[in-house]
């Protein structure tokens, strides 16, 4: 019976250690592509598995060990961590990777699905979660008070698959618009990498670089998932980083960064131009596309594919036309996608050993990748001036000539902004003119505003939460305004640099139902990089994520000199007045001459008596001698 | 205790004491002159400095030199060229300014920065000028897009001269400014036809306070403005000295900060010189800090702006124009260098400017005075109108009893040996035989009159901002003349009037006009200071009929808003022969009524002057009530 028992146990440990082997994986991938003006998007993807046995027996091979055991901690069950700063152009650049699902507001965006019994509990662990957070990628997470904290009820939902009734998973999110991103933040999330940087595609994250890009912006996804036909669920984790550099300014040698003018001979000029002459110049607009090598845009060659991914995985695609020439090292190889597809592009695969260059040389094109557009714009501004009112306007552009947009708006407002939920007006204001009369047709009694779920702000306890269902009709604007107070603060509660003013978090909108294949279509970049690490299903939901800048609220802010002018007045005043009282009450007045000993003629008499009286027995014993 | 009560009680009821506060009145005028006058002494007046830490001016290297320049001469001919084409005309209509705008848009564009225009239509005394501002945005590399930056150039500058140089200036630094990666703020390039107008239309939509009838809202935004800058280079020569602009609408200036920013990169980094005030020449002396000084005043109570910097001051956007004078030997890049030194002090900005003094006066580009030190000389001037007004609400409070006392005084010896009865709570009464007996104050007649004044002051208000461009002069001569002989007209309908209506409508009138006064000096120092010596012959007007007294009503009808109006007219049709100069200067007020909001100059005039001279002349014109006769 024994033997028997040991056999089966035995029989289940070799099926759990090959399930474990087979379950945990690791993948990478990087994808260039050349925008217009000059840009270049670099989509870096890094994906790690755990099996749930595994990770909660805290059997780590791929995933972070310093992660995952925040996340047993802390009972959170999905994480989504975004750190980004600047702002894509989409006039320019067109749709964002990843349907911007792998993007934030500028500063640091949290949200998470904790498992617990009640509200209370939850944020209890979201404190949990949030200090270690802070920790382990030295940023200010632990900022992220109840007065940033809120509970979205249409913005998100879980990506992964949760075992966990719904009534105990909760999703908190919080925002800190106002925080740098910088070296300190890269460094602890390239060391949650198995090749930690060295190796493969992630030893090009270099700080120097990453941070001179125009925009950037680094995602830490956590979710279980369990794939179809399989026996167990995985703890996945995905970490992203994309940035757009800026190719002529990454080109420029770190020892020699400073844009000196070219020296007059080297720059582009319109000799066609009849005032062109040695010391004239009207420069040319350049028709040929930039050459960069990645050697020469992130500083440094690739020593070798990450050894630990698979061996026939092709790390790096990159997207131009098939007509563009592009030199590799000899040991690489190039596939390059079927021209039946709607995109053109191509994938490389090197070896571990092999250090691996790309050089893209300067070419003229006669075809160009298609760029897909947003199916939305978005700009937020505040609009007004002075200390103590403003207003927040949205302005939502659907550019769609056929369908209307369903989309969810989302705010959060810091508690010193009150806003004025009654003066919230939806406007149609206009529709674009170039599109076909038929469909500019919008009916009289459209309703903006389907839905709305607000929370109004408690002061110093709560900011407002505004959520909004919201629906644009094809080919128009819509342009959301609300007034809003500004609180007078207290004088402890301004930050330092307070005059700057403060940030107000950016407004997330989440496009409803975009069809998959208008996706596909409009971007190919982001499906591809999905497609390539074997993600499809999570992010086929079709919605778009968008963010709108953040703001700066002016407050009324005191001459922070003036409270301590006050106090140092009166502590002088008080001092004084304490002083000289002090002084009158315990303090015994007598007249000079009623004062006991202890002055210097008592002194003086004492002493001299004394003397006397030695004197004096002195003088006697000599009487008594002469006596 | 009862002591001190009573020697009070004794000297309040002095005779000589009442006749001290017109002197007191005097003397408050005459000092806040007298101090003004010593304000550039080196004893009142400081060295500015710099109190921003951030802002680090002239600490960085500047490369803005070599090719840049060729590139600069290759913008301006095609400026040039396309200038040529349509005619120059800033203010032209949409279709005629196409190629212009299409030539900065393709130059901006060819940069990789998004460009945008705005159009838009100014009404002003029947007048409607328009024009397209053209702009465009460099976003910060890493910027979130909430804080910005402005350059901007107009068409034309202040004195209507092009400014073609400072607007290729202006499109050669975009192009430049965009190879660097540094900026923490957004930096936006604006081109606007004007210096008025156009920037006023810019920066109203840029805050969503326009009129969408006549102002396009903008398509494209930024965050926060911390700083403009303007440039104007309205030459081909080389330049001597950089003059810096710094006044706002309604005398609103820029933080200190930033003027001193652009002198200490301009004179200690660029070694170029700086001048402001228009005064070139200045040899450090007291006259020429002075004439500086009140050249500056001057300005700053117009309040109608000295550049495109200027409309930028309401909406808190602290702004200067950077203008090139003289003829020397610096070139445009020099200016170029100059702006780029100032953006990157700009750059540096970590708060909004806040450090340093925004209410100043400036006599040199390196001295002032704050406002501390400045602000007495008007408060002086204003509390002369009160302390004239109490002692006349004192005098209104008794009458003089001349039937049993008939031009007899008591001396100070007589009423100090009278022995004050006491009554049972040991407080002194006045001696029972003194002229005067106290009697009540009909206020009445004399709020109601004052009332009438204030609210008769809107109808030349409205006039003079609201009469189209062709009929202006002639209306604003009748209305002159018209209100200039009202008084007489008013004072022909009762001309007696009691001594205590008179006392007590002057009062108020002079108690009305010292608050406006020290409430306007904290607005706008220099246009209180102004008005409230303007309004000195109010103060000093009688109704006696002695040489003085004439004297004081001629004083009145001749320094009154109508007469000093009339008189200028005069001197423009006959001396200089320009008659057309008095519309112009009319319809300028209109359009900074009406378009840039400079309320001070309307406002000083018809609110504050107007209605206390309008009293007091009328009072001037009756006559006393005698023995025997009815007011």
């Amino acid at each position: 019976m024994l033997r028997l028992f040991l056999c089966l146990v035995g029989l289940i440990l070799a099926l759990r250690i090959q399930s474990t082997a087979a379950e945990s994986d690791y993948q990478e991938s990087l994808h260039l592509q050349p925008l217009p003006l000059g840009a270049l998007l670099a989509s870096f993807a890094f994906r790690s598995n755990e099996s749930v046995t595994s990770f909660g027996n805290q059997n780590f091979r791929f995933f972070p060990r310093s992660l995952g055991q925040i996340l047993q901690h802390s009972n959170t069950k999905e994480l989504h961590l975004r750190f980004s700063t600047g702002r894509w152009n989409a006039d320019t650049w067109g749709a964002r990777p990843w349907q911007g699902k792998k993007e934030g507001g500028t500063g640091v965006e949290l949200w998470a699905w904790i498992d617990a019994g009640d509200d209370e509990e939850s944020f209890h662990k979201w404190t949990t979660l949030t200090q270690s957070l802070s920790g382990l990628f030295c940023a200010s997470l632990n900022f992220v008070d109840s007065t940033r904290t809120t509970r979205p009820v249409r913005s998100f939902s879980p990506e992964g698959h949760h075992e966990v009734s719904k009534d105990h998973l909760h999703l908190l999110h919080g925002v800190l618009p106002g925080e740098v991103v910088c070296t300190e933040n890269l460094t602890p999330f390239l060391k949650l990498l198995p090749c930690k940087g060295k190796a493969g595609i992630a030893s090009l994250l270099d700080g120097h670089k990453v941070f001179d890009a125009s925009w950037q912006s680094m995602s830490i996804d956590v979710r279980p998932v369990c794939p179809t036909g399989a026996d167990e669920c995985h703890i996945e984790i995905l970490q992203t980083i994309d940035m757009v550099l800026d190719i002529e300014r990454a080109k420029r040698p770190r020892d020699n960064p400073i844009p000196r003018p070219f020296p007059a001979d080297q720059l582009s000029c319109d000799e066609s131009k009849p005032y062109h002459s040695h010391d004239t110049c009207y420069p040319k607009e350049s028709t040929e596309e930039i050459g960069w090598s990645i050697e020469e845009v992130f500083g440094r060659k690739i020593p070798g594919a990450c050894p630990l991914i698979d061996e026939e995985w092709k790390p790096l695609c990159l997207h131009v036309p098939h007509e563009r020439k592009v030199y590799v090292p000899f040991g690489a190889f190039e596939v390059k996608n079927p021209p039946s597809e709607s995109t053109e592009y191509r994938c490389y695969h090197f070896r571990p050993e092999e250090v691996f260059n790309l050089e893209v040389t300067p070419q003229k094109l006669n075809t160009q990748l298609k760029l897909p557009h947003e199916p939305l714009r978005a700009e937020r501004t505040i609009v007004g001036h002075g200390a103590a009112n403003g207003g927040i306007r949205t302005i939502l552009t659907n550019p769609s000539p056929l369908e209307p947009v369903q989309l969810v708006y989302f705010e959060n407002l810091p508690w010193f902004m009150r806003p004025f939920i009654h003066t919230l007006k939806a406007d149609i204001t206009s529709s674009s003119p170039s599109s076909p009369p038929n469909n500019t047709y919008t009916p009289s009694n459209w309703q903006v505003i389907k839905e709305m779920y607000y929370v109004p702000a408690i002061d110093r306890q709560r900011g407002t939460q505004l959520e909004l269902l919201l629906s644009i009709p094809a080919s128009s604007t819509v342009t959301l305004t609300y007034d809003f107070e500004k609180a007078i603060l207290r004088y402890t509660e301004y930050p330092p640099d307070a005059n700057r003013g403060f940030n107000v978090a950016p407004a997330v909108i989440k496009v409803l139902n975009q069809t998959y294949t208008t996706i596909t279509t409009h971007r190919s970049i982001s499906d591809l990089s999905v497609a390539s690490i074997g993600l499809r299903e999570g992010t086929r939901d079709g919605n778009v994520y968008i963010r709108t800048t953040s703001l700066l609220l002016t407050l009324p802010t005191p001459d922070f000199s003036m409270p301590y002018n006050v106090i140092i007045l009166t502590s002088t005043v008080m001092a004084l007045a304490f002083g000289s009282i002090f002084n009158l009450l315990v303090r015994r007045f007598v007249g000079a001459d009623e004062a006991p000993g202890y002055d210097l003629r008592g002194f003086r008499d004492r002493v001299g008596g004394r003397l006397v009286r030695i004197r004096d027995r002195f003088r006697g014993r000599k009487a008594e001698k002469v006596d | 205790m009862s002591l001190l009560v009573n020697s009070l009680r004794r000297l309040r009821s002095h005779p000589q004491l009442h006749k001290i506060p017109p002197y007191i009145s005097l003397l408050c005028i005459v000092g806040g002159i007298i101090w003004l006058l010593l304000l550039p002494l080196n004893q009142y007046s400081r060295q500015t400095y710099i109190s921003e830490n951030a802002l680090l001016p002239g600490q960085v290297h500047t490369y803005f030199a070599g090719s840049e320049q060729n590139i600069f001469r290759g913008y301006r001919e095609e400026l040039r060229s396309v200038v040529k084409e349509s005619g120059g005309e800033a203010h032209s209509s949409r279709e005629n300014n196409v190629l212009w705008i299409d030539t900065i848009s393709a130059i901006f564009k060819t940069a990789g920065l998004p460009t945008a225009t705005q159009y838009f239509e100014d009404h002003a005394a029947g007048n409607l000028t328009s024009g397209t501002n053209i702009y465009s945005v460099l976003h910060a590399p890493r910027g979130d897009g909430t804080e910005a930056i402005m350059l901007l150039a107009p068409q034309q500058n202040a004195r209507g001269e092009h400014n073609i140089n400072g607007i290729a200036l202006l499109l050669t630094l975009a192009r430049y400014f965009k190879r660097w990666s540094l900026w923490s703020k957004d930096i936006i390039f604006l081109i606007t036809p004007d210096t008025d107008g156009g920037p006023q239309a810019w920066i109203s939509a840029y805050h969503s306070t326009h009129d969408p009838q006549t102002v396009e809202s903008l398509p494209l935004k930024s965050g926060a403005l911390q700083g403009a800058i303007c440039v104007d280079l309205p030459f081909d020569h080389r330049f001597e000295k950089i003059s810096i602009s710094y006044d706002g609408i309604n005398g609103q200036l820029p933080n200190l900060d930033l003027v001193n920013t652009a002198v200490s990169v301009a004179s200690g980094q660029m070694g170029i010189g700086t001048t402001i005030q228009g005064m070139h020449h200045h040899d450090d002396s007291y006259r020429a800090r002075l004439m500086t000084m009140l050249q500056g005043m001057i300005s700053q109570a117009v309040g109608h702006g000295t550049g495109a910097h200027s409309v930028f001051m309401p909406y808190h956007i602290d702004a200067i124009t950077l203008t090139a004078a003289g003829d020397g030997w610096q070139d445009e890049m020099a200016l170029g260098r100059t702006v780029e030194s100032i953006f990157r002090s700009l750059n540096n900005l970590l708060e909004h400017f806040h450090q340093s003094f925004f209410f100043y006066l400036l006599m040199q580009a390196n001295r002032f005075v704050s406002i501390g030190t400045y602000l007495p000389s008007a408060m002086a001037v204003a509390a002369g109108f009160t302390i004239m007004a109490i002692h006349l609400w004192i005098r209104s409070g008794h009458v003089e009893l001349r039937s049993e006392l008939p031009g007899q005084c008591i001396n100070a010896e007589a009423a100090l040996a009278e022995k004050p009865s006491l009554d049972a709570h040991g407080l002194a009464h006045p001696p029972p035989n003194r002229q005067t007996q106290h009697i009540d104050r009909q206020l009445l007649k004399p709020i109601l009159l004052i009332l009438l004044a204030h609210l008769s002051g809107l109808i030349p208000l409205y006039l003079s901002h609201h009469t189209t461009y062709s009929h202006l002069p002639q209306t604003s001569l009748f209305t002159s003349f018209i209100l200039l002989i009202l008084p007489t007209l008013v004072s022909a309908l009762s001309t007696l009037l009691p001594a205590q209506q008179y006392n007590l409508t002057k009062s108020l009138s002079l108690l009305l006009l010292g608050l406006s006064l020290s409430a306007l000096a904290t607005l706008n120092f220099s246009l209180s200071l102004a008005l409230g010596l303007l309004c000195t012959p109010i103060l000093f007007a009688t109704r006696d009929r002695s040489i003085p007294g004439y004297l004081s009503r001629v004083a009145l009808m001749v320094i009154s808003p109508m007469g000093l109006w009339l008189l200028a007219s005069t001197y423009f049709a006959f001396w200089v022969g320009n008659p057309g100069r008095v519309g112009d200067v009319l319809a300028r007020m209109a359009f900074g009524w009406n378009v840039l909001g400079a309320w001070g100059v309307g406002v000083g005039i018809w609110g504050v002057w107007w209605p206390a001279w309008v009293v007091v002349a009328t009072l001037a014109m009756t006559r006393e009530v005698r023995e025997g006769e009815r007011g």
